[in-house]
């Protein structure tokens, strides 16, 4: 009961910042502060009556949740995939990690150093012209390099992108805490009693570094989001944040961060009761 | 001659890159600077003050900060402080804010968008401090606050700022770039409003991320014109993160000298990443 009421809370605090930032260009545009407030309760109305808003398409005014739907979920879609397939690699690859020696360890970690600080528009272009180079030379076409227009749907090249670099983030840190988990005493004790390796490691240590990358999956998403934002454009994808770029107006950004917010924020919500519920260390999460 | 080619108008983009490095840098330290100078502000009476149980709700409100995404924020706020506007009755293209307000408004909402997270991070560093035995001893001892706080607290808490400060360097970097391609520019984007064939927008400093912006469509002309400037932030970052790696590892061994027989030691210090059990971090020579 404590938790639904503490998540509720979460939960509001995050919409109304977000419709307070909404307000933010009136301000910055018109130096007064009433206009300020003005628009805010604009903006509160629109969010309360999402059926009736629109919003401006080539020049002309549509029901905004009419034509929302469908890029929303194939937005979320790309990000949900994203999101599971670096993972999933990365929890996979770093099993595989820690049975390897301490030498290649350590030049593994030093080219996930080097690998984190490539720039998310320099990932984007090499797969970009990756694709391209591939196509000149074998005449095989991966998938196509952008979308044609709001019919078409490609998944492959956006999620490749988007999972790059939050695949080497959540790599880097797995090892990091599974290395720290491994030098604790009780490691040293199962594997004295005379268990496998690789079984304290799937079993005890995954699960007693769990709790920290949830936390930190937390700051990949939020990395991920902008992220979103970017590839749609480069892309040319019309998903959410699209919408949401071609009609700059504070209602729609509020409107879209809302709803790009509350499906993460339920998969969170639940993640931490089940933490809560499953370890009962409920004061430490 | 030319190793990263030259643009539209004939200049070498090298040169440019060049020209453009120090306005790029310095804002990011600066900034960066800032950001952790007020968090830090911030978080001084979180921790001091703030009993246990409020810091954790608190901390729990600002978590519903990870889910606002700070690139759409940026763009979002600063498009109308950075892109010059028109004035309908005359074709009078104008900024709002003059150059000086526009550097300060850009700083200014770039610090502030990361202050709540980062001054409960720091304030959590703190609190951490706080719990340790020596402080808990000085305290019996007679310690003021105030005297804990410098001759205790600040000893270990720089260093992690230090850390934190590189950390907020890179995610600078990156939110440069994204504006960059945005074409939004450090210091005001100088658009042309002409009807007939307009000039793509400029930046009027050359930093990095206006390069970016202006050279990212040339990619399909010669990829190492795009490629250039974005490669320069890749190498900012990656050298920002070397910095802050370099400085934890030198932290964590700091305290023995690099002879052979100490190598071993060091590696297993650091394959352990146990601390030694007590020594006084003021009077180190290091």
């Amino acid at each position: 009961m404590k938790i639904i009421k503490k998540l509720l809370m979460q939960l509001i605090l995050t919409i109304v910042s977000i419709i307070l930032i909404s307000g933010l260009p009136e301000l910055i545009m018109n130096k007064n502060v009433s206009m300020y407030f003005n628009k805010i309760k604009d903006v509160c109305r629109d969010i309360f009556q999402m059926n009736q808003m629109t919003y401006f398409n080539q020049g002309k005014p549509r029901l905004f949740l009419d034509d929302i739907w469908s890029p929303y979920i194939y937005s979320l879609s790309i990000l949900f995939g994203a999101l599971l397939i670096a993972f999933c690699m990365a929890q996979l690859l770093t099993w595989v990690t820690l049975m390897l020696p301490m030498f290649i360890r350590g030049a593994i970690k030093n080219l996930l150093t080097f690998l984190e600080s490539l720039p998310d528009l320099l990932v984007f272009a090499l797969v970009q012209m990756g694709i391209v180079l591939i196509y000149k030379k074998t005449g095989v076409l991966v998938s196509n390099v952008a979308s044609m227009g709001a019919e078409e749907r490609i998944y492959i090249v956006p999620i490749v992108c988007l999972m790059i670099l939050p695949f080497v983030y959540f790599y880097k840190m797995m090892i990091l805490l599974a290395e720290e988990e491994l030098s604790k005493q009780y490691v040293e004790m199962s594997l004295a009693k005379g268990m496998r390796r690789i079984y304290v490691l799937v079993v005890h240590v995954t699960r007693n570094t769990s709790e920290g990358i949830f936390h930190f999956s937390k700051s990949v998403l939020w990395f991920m989001i902008s992220n979103l934002l970017l590839v749609e454009i480069i892309f040319n994808i019309h998903g959410i944040t699209h919408y949401m770029y071609s009609d700059f107006r504070p209602e729609m950004l509020a409107a879209c961060l809302i709803l790009l917010v509350i499906p993460f924020f339920l998969l969170y919500a639940l993640f931490e009761w089940v933490i809560v519920h499953f370890t009962k260390r409920g004061e430490w999460v | 001659m030319f190793p990263f080619g030259t643009d539209a108008l004939g200049y070498d983009t090298g040169m440019k890159i060049l020209e453009g490095a120090k306005f790029t840098l310095l804002s990011v330290l600066v900034i960066a600077f800032l950001r952790i100078l007020f968090s830090f502000v911030l978080a001084i009476p979180l921790a001091f003050f703030v009993p246990d149980r409020i810091r954790r709700i608190l901390d729990q409100l600002l978590s519903s900060f990870y889910f606002i995404p700070l690139t759409i924020i940026a763009v979002f706020l600063l498009t109308p402080v950075l892109w010059e506007q028109l004035r309908m009755p005359g074709w009078e293209e104008y900024f709002i804010y003059t150059f000086n307000q526009r550097i300060w408004l850009e700083v200014f909402i770039l610090t502030i968008l990361v202050i709540p997270l980062l001054g409960s991070t720091i304030g959590n560093i703190l609190a951490l401090i706080l719990k340790e035995d020596f402080i808990v001893g000085a305290h019996i001892l007679g310690a003021s606050k105030w005297r804990i706080f410098i001759k205790h607290v600040i000893p270990h808490l720089l260093p992690k700022l230090v850390i934190v400060w590189c950390q907020q360097c890179v995610q600078l970097l990156i939110i440069f770039m994204h504006l960059g391609y945005f074409k939004l520019f450090f210091g005001g984007t100088d658009v042309d409003y002409n009807p007939l064939i307009p000039d793509p927008p400029v930046s009027l400093s050359n930093e990095w991320s206006g390069l970016i912006g202006d050279y990212y469509n040339l990619i399909t002309v010669n990829p190492s014109i795009a490629l250039g400037p974005i490669i320069m932030f890749g190498i900012a970052i990656y050298a920002f993160q070397l910095i802050g790696e370099g400085f934890q590892h030198h932290l964590q061994t700091r305290h023995y000298k690099r002879t052979n027989r100490n190598r071993v030691l060091e590696k297993q210090i650091l394959g352990s990443k146990t601390k030694s059990s007590f020594d006084f971090v003021h009077k180190r020579g290091a």
